[in-house]
């Protein structure tokens, strides 16, 4: 782990997104503590107001504090990524490497099973779904979590089946070592890799998929701040008080910044073969 | 002889004077075109165009005729006689005839049709066509908004209802006809070379573009793509009223924004919980974080319906008083209240409005939350008084007794507050019955009065209707209904 | 190969037959029928006309036996009647189908003409500050929200080129140049993203290529690098770009659906989130079905496109 931290201090870019994304975690995180007003607490008379000493980063429509909505925005849209994407990991890469353990049959249905998800395109697919569950943040994340869980199985499967074919593992299993066993300490260590990039790579993705979601009325509720229902709500406003845009907009950028780059050193990390790219 | 050429050519040129395209921008496609069942606001102001009603109602609320020239009502006011227009005809090129008027009226009640107009008509006992230019109603009682409300009764053609889906096509007598629908893109219409009125409609074409984004209907407008927006929400009005090529008109608008309580649901059965929240409420602060000042602050009654509207000073529970509220709470045993506001995210001045009422109620101490399900799910709820309480905006008309008979009556088409209060019944009986204008005025006053704290309805306001149109576009006049009609007199440069 | 394609074949049938359920019984889980919708808030309407509506419209029938009657008309080729405007599915699916396809397309084709250069030049430029430009703003790319960018656009479209024409439809045949330009702006508005990743994928497939055993020995025969690059290199790193479209050609079509509301173009996306408010079943059906068909049958000429490029892919 130590080790770990060394070489990823030494990869600059996946350091700095490292960084930005304990950054941001901990914004929303310590939300109740650094913000400066209630996030839903309107005073009309303040609205539309530019960065000022009182509102750091300005007041949106309903006169709320931009920076305290930031700050929670965070922790609906972390929250809502985190969420799908760990269960859509855990899940997934559970599908995957039962499909890739048993083969035949199994593996077929289940593969196939996973086509069909993959098959909708994105957004429709979590229309429906929350169209079905109604809308809310918990529904939104539970939503993109059952879009992305077949891009895990399909991520896990393959490494898990090369790996299987390969020797110590063969030995491990004429050892008589448990199905479980093997799945656990031989093959899922060696399949992480990719996995933790794709997790990286995905969680920036969430965001973006919760902010469409947002603009087609369907994700987050009013009035829950979330960085994408912000980004959204704001363009109506783009031209009488920028503010809202401008920071709720590069809010979701630091985030996504955050994660793309460590998600880039993760992969250089990880992955031997890319290592000198 | 050169002369006579002359003449005849100016005069071919006047008829046939109509040119160009009015460009409008609206953000839903209409939603069905049987007149006599649609609701959705983007069918009527397209099909507003297509067919027209006995009479119609004029951007000062005053009725003036339409397919009738005039009318004559009994004394006892339970015989209403409207002469029609003669040499009306309709786009298929027959001549409308008083028969087609009872026609229209009789698939209106019909219980297969099922009209939302059907209720506005409970009174007439019967509908006859004394000759091809005469309707004679026969009413079981006086029922003042009788008149007005033949503004909807939209008259189609039998032949065409018999053998044609007349929610797919649409024959009507009005200024234009129906030329295309293309899906989600437009709505095109043609002007009637026959209409009744000389010199009328005045341009060739009118295209209803459908535009659900606000922002890019603005662009549009902005940039001469759209010559006229119809309706413009406030945040957007603002922007544009600063562009030089575009103005933004404005008249007192009919529909009003309101929180709506379930009277069966405890504690909202209980008059003083209703009045407390009335209390809390801050309408002003409503008025401008949602409308942008652009509206008023309205009881039961539109202030645009100026001779029937009591003034809300009048009104004690509109003063906010938080305190006063919150010993009104104590003394229904409803201290501890915890509410959940139902409402729908399609509309902005809805989703906006229940963002205040939201943050207003919280401040005062009162534990609420919103619940936005998707707009279907909302009618649905809606409908079935599965709620606590709901945000929305209903529609307004021109007779008080279009405001209240529906919603308040415990027997009201709209009563899904499940409002049940024996002298409020009797007063909206007592109202629609009488024709002494005075006399009709003190009930109204009164109904007004009790309604407005107590009532299942905490009236919030009512918006400024805005619309948003292109320099070189003469002619429109907005009309508090919402109604386009003016659109037949619009001239584009 | 051949026994490859049936197999697949037979594979994309299954899933096709697995969405047609799935969409099938999620859409009735969707609280409030089409007649409820379609009644709206006209609450005059008596229950025996909510029924008969039902029955003319077959909402009455047990689930299971609508969903046969409904399959059987699949396997006919009728994808059944939309409730709202009693037209066939077929001819509502067509009349948009080609609207988003040229959007998709265009977007597309946009976004490779574009990632290309950009990918070439930060791998020949790798570690060095160009590259980390380049980088950064392709995760902006990434990162914002095509709908957004869709609304700037037109904003600073419509306030500084007020002649440019920017909105709406009009149909390439009857207009080409009123087609392409209205469409512009949200081609380029859908293609950020797919051009942001396409180009990082370009990119760290030509360092893979060139770091491959085959090109240091061409370069150590003395070969220059232009030559290298475009004649060795680029051809191999087409192949990860090129499975990768598949993919991203599902997420384009999810931008494109979320465009068309931004710029009123009338496409698929408009017509299945319609479809989806009004509950009109057979239209989101069909919809889902005819969208994932076109999905799989490109993801299948990928991965065959694949198999012909790389021999070295086997058939499993």
């Amino acid at each position: 782990m130590k080790h770990f931290f060394k070489q990823l201090y030494k990869n600059q870019v996946g350091f700095i997104g490292f960084c930005l994304c304990v950054f941001v975690c901990s914004l929303a995180l310590f939300a109740p503590i650094l913000k400066t007003h209630g996030p839903n607490k309107q005073n009309i008379r303040d609205r539309f107001e530019g960065p000022s000493t009182e509102h750091i980063l300005g007041t949106d429509n309903f006169g709320r504090d931009l920076f305290s909505r930031v700050l929670y925005g965070y922790r609906t849209s972390l929250g809502v990524a985190l969420i799908s994407v760990s269960i859509a990991t855990l899940i997934g890469s559970l599908i995957g490497l039962t499909s890739a353990y048993f083969g035949g049959f199994i593996d077929r249905f289940l593969m196939r099973f996973m086509d069909i998800l993959l098959a909708f395109p994105i957004i429709l697919l979590a229309i429906a779904i929350i169209a079905v569950l109604g809308s809310s943040s918990v529904n939104t994340a539970f939503a993109i979590a059952i879009v992305y869980t077949p891009i895990f199985a399909r991520l896990s499967r393959g490494p898990a089946l090369s790996l299987l074919s390969w020797d110590y593992v063969t030995a491990a299993r004429a050892l008589g070592a448990s199905g479980s066993r093997i799945m656990f300490k031989h093959v899922t260590p060696n399949i992480l890799a990719p996995i933790l990039v794709q997790v990286t790579l995905s969680l920036s993705t969430a965001i973006l998929v919760e902010a469409s979601l947002s603009f087609l009325g369907l994700g987050t509720q009013p009035p829950t701040p979330s960085l994408g229902l912000m980004l959204s709500d704001s363009r109506d406003y783009m031209l009488l008080s920028p503010w809202v845009s401008l920071f709720s907009g590069l809010a979701i950028l630091l985030a996504s910044l955050g994660f793309n780059l460590f998600g880039d050193g993760l992969r250089d990390l990880l992955d031997p073969t890319l290592k000198n790219l | 002889m050169q002369k006579f050429v002359l003449s005849l050519i100016l005069l071919f040129g006047f008829a046939s004077a109509q040119t160009g395209t009015l460009e409008l921008a609206v953000d839903q496609s209409p939603v069905g075109l049987d007149p006599h069942v649609v609701t959705a606001f983007s069918s009527i102001a397209v099909l507003s165009q297509i067919y027209d009603g006995l009479v119609e109602s004029n951007a000062d609320l005053a009725i003036e005729p339409a397919l009738a020239e005039s009318w004559t009502i009994s004394d006892d006011g339970l015989s209403y006689t409207f002469n029609l227009r003669e040499g009306v005809t309709f786009h298929n090129g027959r001549t409308m005839t008083a028969e087609d008027v009872v026609y229209s009226f009789n698939r209106i009640m019909a219980e297969e049709t099922g009209s939302p107009q059907a209720s506005r008509f409970s009174q007439v006992s019967s509908a006859e066509a004394a000759d091809d230019t005469t309707v004679v109603f026969t009413l079981s009682e006086a029922f003042a908004p009788f008149l007005g409300n033949t503004a909807n009764l939209s008259v189609v053609a039998s032949e065409v209802v018999e053998s044609e889906d007349i929610g797919q096509v649409a024959i009507g007598t009005g200024a234009f006809m129906l030329d295309e629908i293309v899906p989600d893109t437009y709505v095109s219409l043609v002007a009637n070379p026959n209409y009744y009125r000389d010199m009328q409609p005045k341009v060739a074409e009118l295209r209803y573009n459908i535009v659900p984004e606000a922002s890019t209907r603005a662009a549009g407008l902005r940039n001469g793509t759209y010559h006229l927006l119809p309706v413009v929400d406030p945040a957007t009005a603002q922007t544009l009223e600063n562009v030089n090529s575009v103005s933004i008109l404005r008249t007192q608008d009919l529909a009003y924004s309101l929180l709506g309580f379930n009277t069966t649901v405890a504690p909202f059965d209980d008059a003083r919980v209703r009045e407390a929240i009335n209390m809390i409420i801050d309408r002003e602060e409503i008025v401008e974080a949602v409308y942008f000042g652009q509206a008023e602050a309205g009881g039961p009654l539109s202030p645009g319906l100026a001779e029937w509207a009591v003034d809300t000073s009048e009104y004690s529970c509109y003063t906010t008083d938080v305190d006063k509220a919150k010993a009104l709470l104590a003394e229904a045993g409803a201290s501890d209240l915890s509410m959940e506001i139902l409402s729908f995210g399609t509309n902005k001045i809805v989703s906006d409005v229940s963002q205040v009422v939201l943050a207003q109620l919280i401040d005062a101490g009162i534990d609420a939350t919103l619940d936005v399900p998707e707009f279907g799910t909302f009618v649905q709820r809606w409908k079935n008084s599965e709620f606590d309480a709901f945000v929305s905006l209903n529609g307004g008309n021109i007779d008080p007794d279009g405001y209240l008979f529906r919603t308040f009556h415990s027997d009201g088409a709209t009563n899904v507050y499940k409002f049940n209060d024996p002298s409020v019944d009797e007063l909206l009986v007592q109202g629609r019955t009488q024709t002494d204008l005075d006399e009709r005025a003190a009930t109204y006053t009164s109904l007004q009065e009790k309604l407005a704290c107590s009532g299942p309805i905490s009236h919030i306001a009512y918006g400024t209707l805005l619309s948003g149109i292109a320099n070189g576009v003469e002619g429109f006049e907005q009309n508090p209904t919402r109604s386009l009609i003016s659109l037949r007199n619009v001239t584009v440069e | 190969m051949t026994n490859y394609i049936i197999k697949r074949i037979a594979d994309l049938v299954f899933v096709l037959f697995g969405v047609s359920v799935l969409v099938f019984f999620m859409l009735r889980f969707i609280p409030g029928d089409a007649v409820e919708i379609m009644l709206g808030a006209n609450v005059d309407i008596s229950v025996e006309r909510v029924e008969a509506l039902r029955r003319q419209l077959g909402l009455d029938l047990p689930i299971h036996e609508q969903y046969g009657q409904w399959f059987l008309g699949l396997l006919r080729g009728d994808l059944g009647t939309s409730i709202w405007t009693g037209q066939p599915v077929a001819t509502e699916i067509m009349a948009r189908l080609p609207i988003t396809l040229e959007v998709t397309l265009l977007a597309l084709a946009f976004s490779l003409l574009v990632s290309f250069p950009i990918g070439i030049l930060a791998a020949s430029a790798r570690g060095t500050w160009g590259d980390t430009i380049v980088r950064i703003i392709s995760i902006i790319g990434l990162t914002l929200p095509s709908f957004w960018v869709g609304v700037l656009l037109l904003y600073v479209v419509s306030v500084r080129f007020p002649s440019f024409p920017a909105i709406g439809f009009v149909p390439f045949l009857e207009d080409p140049w009123g087609n392409l330009s209205r469409l512009s702006l949200p081609v380029l508005a859908v293609s950020l993203p797919i051009i942001a990743s396409l180009s990082r994928i370009l990119r760290s497939s030509l360092l893979e290529v060139m770091n491959a055993d085959y090109i240091r020995t061409a370069k150590s025969k003395g070969l220059s690098a232009r030559t290298l690059l475009y004649k060795h290199a680029l051809r191999n790193a087409l192949i990860p770009v090129l499975t990768i479209i598949g993919v991203q050609m599902g997420y384009l079509l999810s931008g494109v659906v979320i465009i068309e509301q931004v710029f009123a173009i009338p496409g698929l996306g408009r017509l299945i989130i319609g479809a989806i408010s009004e509950r009109n079943y057979p239209l989101v059906q069909g919809t889902i079905l005819v969208v994932t068909l076109f999905f799989v049958v490109v993801n299948l000429l990928v991965d065959l496109a694949y198999a012909w490029i790389d021999p070295r892919v086997e058939y499993s």
